[in-house]
């Protein structure tokens, strides 16, 4: 008998990096390592549960502007060239540790690998991995959901109602035109919410969105079940709490199960512990070290000293890991089912780009845990969100507490000295797209392509990545020029439309470089005190 | 030069530092902080200059912020942080989670009688506990509610900040 649920979202993103000025950026690299160590490898396991018919349930969400990339043929291109590096090397690493029996196999799991990543990502695909999420999609057991357009921090757009509906709409379109159907969820992004803009969610036809646990526990009328049901908000979605357990089990720091000494370390990588000389060619050309996902050695502990990492042995800890997660949902599920009149459920978000690139043997484990759950037991039952809405149990109706999964939980990590200078900008920008897309409703031609551009640079700017790095402090200068020069170019075009003096050759270009959500409509901005006054016109007319 | 490369796209523009126009917004940071920035823009100060015959670093400037009685029906409290001419942004220590804020920015008359120039939106400060509102058609007996409440709080909040909070 099920006494309880278990909902896995993974949240997938990347800020929209793409870079054809230069021949190699650092920064496009976050988005081939993630196609390599994450997302392939989870399309790999959940085709694998697939073909082995594992009745597994899991939420998936693909953020727009990482959509956009995936879609993007200048970065495909781009992501072969690297990947085919990547293989060269691979080659290379196994004449290198031919006579080395601890660190052979490895070359040779890692050439088999990326031999794997080019088949699925070439041949099988033909470069559109969107294609597989898909396929997934239809098989019934993988839930896809939207974010916002760029990833913004809605709480602190929320000033301008405009901001807020046009980054959600443009980001549930923008799945629509790729995967043909309305998501059925959003996340929010960072979990960022505030219950200003609950009616826009309402009205784009979304049934559910995901909160930091205090964004459901706190929520008025208290929830009587806390996080163990979702929540009914005022906008009619259903609000669905993180469990602090399932995240705890996974990322603590102290009792974690990525920090096993089993696991791959993440640290000990070619591109620094290789001679220059060796290594250096498959580096930055600008010489500096960093990571080429070779790693070789085991976390084995605390000290600097390192053994070869044994992937047998890490398997081997992945399932037992899983079968203690298991172990520990099925005694969560029992004391909640003692309090609660339903079965409780348990909703676990996570990054997935920490799966697999940070946490090596992460899909391998969410992979053994699938197997268990449906073969071993019938306690707990996988579910995706909008599987449990079909279930039908009565919903508590209760406004959510604004919120964040951030550090603190609320509005700090995008708001403090270091990154609060941004507000004036991106508000201001986003009041002058508003005026601009009242005033000119019906643009053609020029004027629509300025107006379309113009709201691109704008989404852009708003991405929370901006202000998440300047607070982090690592590759900030490169956060502060991609914001800047988007507002700069946003500004730009703004100032040319008003004097009917729009430089063509420079929009071409603008649309050729920042060129994410070609279908963007510059309408989502328009006034939404206008189109209210608009609709009643129209009401009026009618009767 | 690469036409995407930000020399061409930038055209070697910068940001601009203001609007021109006159603004004050308030956003909130946490259940404790707000946040808010401001613009007077010249042709106001200017005005301003010209109607007291005192230059605009001469202004007594200052934010008055009001907080909203819980029910919403008013403001039941206010004070004042005075500023000087050339700050353009603000942390204000709001003390009160779960309530409505609303500020504005003014400056003394002679006597200290405060003279509102711009008001802000409204920002509400987020709770920071569990809700005192019950549905009665939505309850646990009370000792199962702390069961559940407990373990809840036992890895989100120390236990000791949700027993702390509940009382």
């Amino acid at each position: 008998m099920v006494k309880g649920y278990l909902a896995f979202i993974f949240h997938s993103h990347l800020p929209y990096v793409r870079h054809p000025e230069h021949t190699q950026s650092l920064e496009e690299k976050w988005f081939f390592e993630a196609i390599t160590e994450c997302y392939i490898p989870f399309i790999r396991v959940f085709q694998g549960l697939e073909k082995d018919n594992v009745d597994y349930s899991a939420t998936f969400s693909l953020s727009p502007t990482l959509l956009a990339m995936l879609e993007d043929s200048f970065l495909q291109e781009r992501y072969v060239g690297y990947l085919s590096r990547l293989q060269l090397l691979a080659q290379k690493e196994e004449e290198r540790t031919a006579n080395d029996p601890a660190f052979s196999p490895l070359a040779r799991m890692y050439r088999e690998r990326l031999d794997y990543t080019s088949y699925i990502f070439n041949e099988k695909y033909g470069r559109r991995l969107v294609t597989a999420f898909r396929e997934l999609l239809n098989g019934g057991h993988l839930e896809l959901i939207t974010s916002a357009a760029t990833h913004g921090f809605l709480p602190l757009l929320g000033v301008q109602k405009e901001a807020i509906y046009a980054q959600i709409a443009a980001g549930v379109e923008y799945y629509e035109k790729i995967f043909g159907s309305i998501p059925r969820g959003i996340w929010l992004p960072e979990c960022g919410y505030d219950p200003g803009f609950e009616e826009i969610l309402g009205e784009l036809g979304l049934h559910y969105y995901i909160m930091a646990t205090h964004g459901v526990l706190y929520a008025s009328p208290r929830p009587k079940y806390g996080i163990y049901s979702p929540i009914l908000t005022p906008g009619g979605l259903a609000a669905f709490g993180r469990d602090p357990e399932t995240s705890a089990q996974v990322w603590s720091a102290k009792e974690g199960y990525p920090g096993d000494y089993n696991y791959r370390e993440f640290y000990r990588d070619i591109g620094y512990d290789l001679s220059l000389d060796y290594i250096g060619e498959f580096l930055h050309p600008n010489g500096l070290r960093s990571n080429t996902g070779f790693k070789y050695y085991s976390i084995t502990g605390p000290e600097n000293h390192k053994e070869p990492y044994n992937p047998q042995k890490a398997l081997e800890k992945a399932s037992e890991h899983a079968g203690n997660f298991l172990f520990n949902r099925q005694k969560q599920v029992e004391y909640y089912g003692e309090i609660m009149d339903r079965p409780p459920l348990v909703v676990a978000p996570y990054d997935s780009e920490l799966f697999g690139h940070w946490w090596f043997e992460g899909p391998q484990w969410f992979d053994s845990l699938c197997r268990i759950i449906s073969q071993n037991q019938d306690t707990i039952k996988m579910i995706t969100p909008g599987k449990y809405l079909e279930l039908g149990y009565p919903l508590q109706v209760s406004t959510p507490n604004a919120s964040s999964w951030g550090d603190k939980g609320y509005n700090e990590v995008w708001l403090n000295g270091k990154n609060d200078w941004v507000y004036r900008h991106l508000h201001n920008a986003a009041k002058k797209m508003t005026a601009l897309a009242t005033n000119f409703p019906r643009a053609e031609d020029i004027l629509k392509d300025a107006l379309n551009q113009a709201a691109r640079e704008l989404l852009l700017a708003q991405s929370s990545d901006w202000p998440f790095i300047i607070t982090s402090g690592t590759m900030d200068s490169y956060a502060k020029s991609r914001l800047m020069s988007h507002l700069i170019r946003f500004l730009k075009l703004e100032r040319q439309i008003w004097e009917n003096n729009i430089d063509i050759s420079w929009l071409r270009h603008l649309e050729a470089t920042d060129n994410l959500f070609p279908h963007l409509d510059y309408h989502l901005f328009q006034s939404l005190n206008e189109t209210i006054a608009v609709e009643k016109d129209k009401l009026m007319g009618a009767v | 030069m690469h036409p995407s490369s930000r020399e061409f796209l930038d055209g070697g523009e910068h940001l601009p530092l203001y609007y021109g126009e006159d603004q004050l917004v308030l956003l909130p940071r946490d259940p404790y902080w707000l946040f808010t920035y401001w613009e007077i823009s010249m042709p106001t100060r200017q005005r301003l200059e010209f109607e007291t015959q005192n230059k605009w670093e001469a202004f007594k400037l200052a934010l008055r912020v009001h907080r909203f009685d819980m029910d919403n029906s008013g403001k039941e409290s206010q004070f004042d942080i005075q500023i000087n001419s050339f700050s353009d942004n603000w942390y204000i220590k709001a003390g009160v989670p779960d309530r409505k804020y609303q500020i504005e920015f003014g400056y003394y008359l002679p006597e200290n009688v405060f003279q509102s120039l711009l008001t802000s939106n409204i920002a509400s400060t987020p709770r920071d506990r569990l809700s005192d509102v019950i549905d009665e058609n939505w309850q646990l007996p009370d000792w199962q509610a702390r069961r559940l409440y407990w373990r809840i709080s036992r890895i989100n909040l120390s236990s000791m900040e949700i027993l702390a909070k509940e009382r």
